[in-house]
């Protein structure tokens, strides 16, 4: 399943990490990102131009960032955060000049010219998804059913540690017990389904593109709310007013909890061009 | 996976957060513009990973405030708690409760009579798989 790291390098080379893609504008040519952390252990975060476009780009240990040390790193929630936030501040910050267009955690070249010679094959396609997500952010919405009455909880069955073993009898209530409750989250999973659905009808009419993002089922730690609609929106700058207004009418109507999140940087909509 | 969507949390939640790293996660990994870089990470699986990430994110800042650990001692989350005291309890429910509920978990019953070699067949998984 893992991939061999690439044995072409000195352990001691640095690689050049890309963020993000930008047009070459003034504005952008003339930021100054270098008081952007960027990835642990990382140069000081800086401007790569290449022809009519900047990437944002940092100089980062090669031997920090192979497919091995990767690996290992996705299994530490703390360090996935650590990266993924870092990844994000920076992709963020690019946008702040214009149209930036989000490139993958951890996308490497072994130097510069290589990065450069990426962007340049791929230069009609930075600029078709920098036309597209021009003057647009995108927008999260989440969608939840109201938290579970009491009687619907599924019995804990574990947790307690040192309980003792139950009656007999004890099981077959549990068992009648839970089959009610099966039957009524069935009902309750239908009712929140279609208030998703149409949730998400309504918001697709003000949107430039849309996706539908998996949900997140009962939010772990939390109350007994349950995750009906992940989606997200491309929506145009001058209607960011409408969407809120729109997220919170559709809460009163349909009583459903809608979460809105963004801007965002348009992530879930440079992918598909 | 019905199951697993409605499956309850644990303790209350302390209301959306600005950033939540759920939110960047999911589009921070998988997200972004298709383009071949030079070193080969493996962002692979990344459903496995968010869905992962997602119980331990949303966990993490309940759980720090209220000073508990519960995702370790929570069977849908940690093997080592259900190996534990609950053990025996839970074997003895499950033969009754796959003959009376074929449909509750992934894959179907194929019928009573088979329920206790299935049994057999989901507790070595669940060992082998955490």
């Amino acid at each position: 399943m893992t991939h061999r790291a690439h044995r072409d390098q000195a352990p001691d080379t640095g690689v050049t990490y890309v963020f993000a893609v930008c047009r070459g504008t003034r504005a952008t040519r003339t930021a100054d990102v270098s008081g952007l952390v960027g990835m642990p252990g990382g140069a000081a975060v800086r401007l790569l131009p290449s022809g009519p476009l900047t990437a944002v780009v940092q100089t980062v240990p090669a031997a920090d960032f192979t497919d091995e040390v990767w690996q290992s790193r996705l299994s530490v929630p703390r360090e996935i955060e650590r990266y993924a936030r870092a990844h994000h501040e920076v992709v963020s910050a690019a946008a702040a000049h214009g149209p930036a267009v989000p490139l993958p955690l951890a996308t490497l070249y072994h130097d510069d010219d290589r990065a450069r010679r990426a962007l340049d094959e791929e230069a009609h396609r930075f600029h078709r998804v920098l036309k597209r997500i021009a003057h647009h952010a995108e927008w999260g919405v989440k969608v939840y059913e109201p938290a579970t009455v009491p009687e619907e909880r599924e019995p804990v069955t574990a947790g307690g540690g040192g309980r003792e073993a139950p009656a007999a009898g004890a099981g077959l209530a549990y068992l009648n017990r839970r089959r009610g409750v099966q039957e009524r989250r069935e009902r309750r999973r239908e009712r929140a389904l279609s208030v998703a659905e149409s949730v998400d009808a309504e918001l697709r009419e003000l949107a430039a593109a849309s996706r539908r993002l998996r949900t997140h089922g009962a939010v772990p730690g939390g109350d007994g709310r349950v995750h009906v609609l992940n989606a997200t929106y491309l929506v145009a700058e001058h209607r960011s007013e409408e969407l809120d207004v729109l997220v919170r009418r559709l809460g009163e109507r349909t009583g459903a909890r809608i979460e809105l999140t963004g801007p965002w940087v348009p992530y879930s909509f440079v992918g598909e061009v | 996976m019905t199951d697993l969507d409605f499956r309850q949390g644990g303790p209350p939640a302390n209301g959306p957060q600005t950033t939540n790293l759920a939110d960047i996660l999911e589009r921070v990994l998988d997200k972004g513009i298709v383009i071949a870089g030079d070193i080969k990470i493996d962002l692979l699986d990344i459903e496995l990973l968010t869905i992962r990430l997602r119980l331990f994110v949303a966990s993490v800042d309940t759980a720090k405030k209220a000073g508990i650990d519960w995702w370790e001692t929570d069977p849908a989350l940690s093997s080592r708690a259900s190996r534990n005291a609950l053990e025996d309890e839970n074997r003895r429910l499950r033969d009754r409760l796959q003959a009376l509920e074929p449909a509750t978990d992934e894959d179907r019953d194929p019928g009573p009579d088979r329920s206790a070699e299935r049994n057999d067949r989901n507790d070595r998984k669940e060992t082998g798989q955490r």
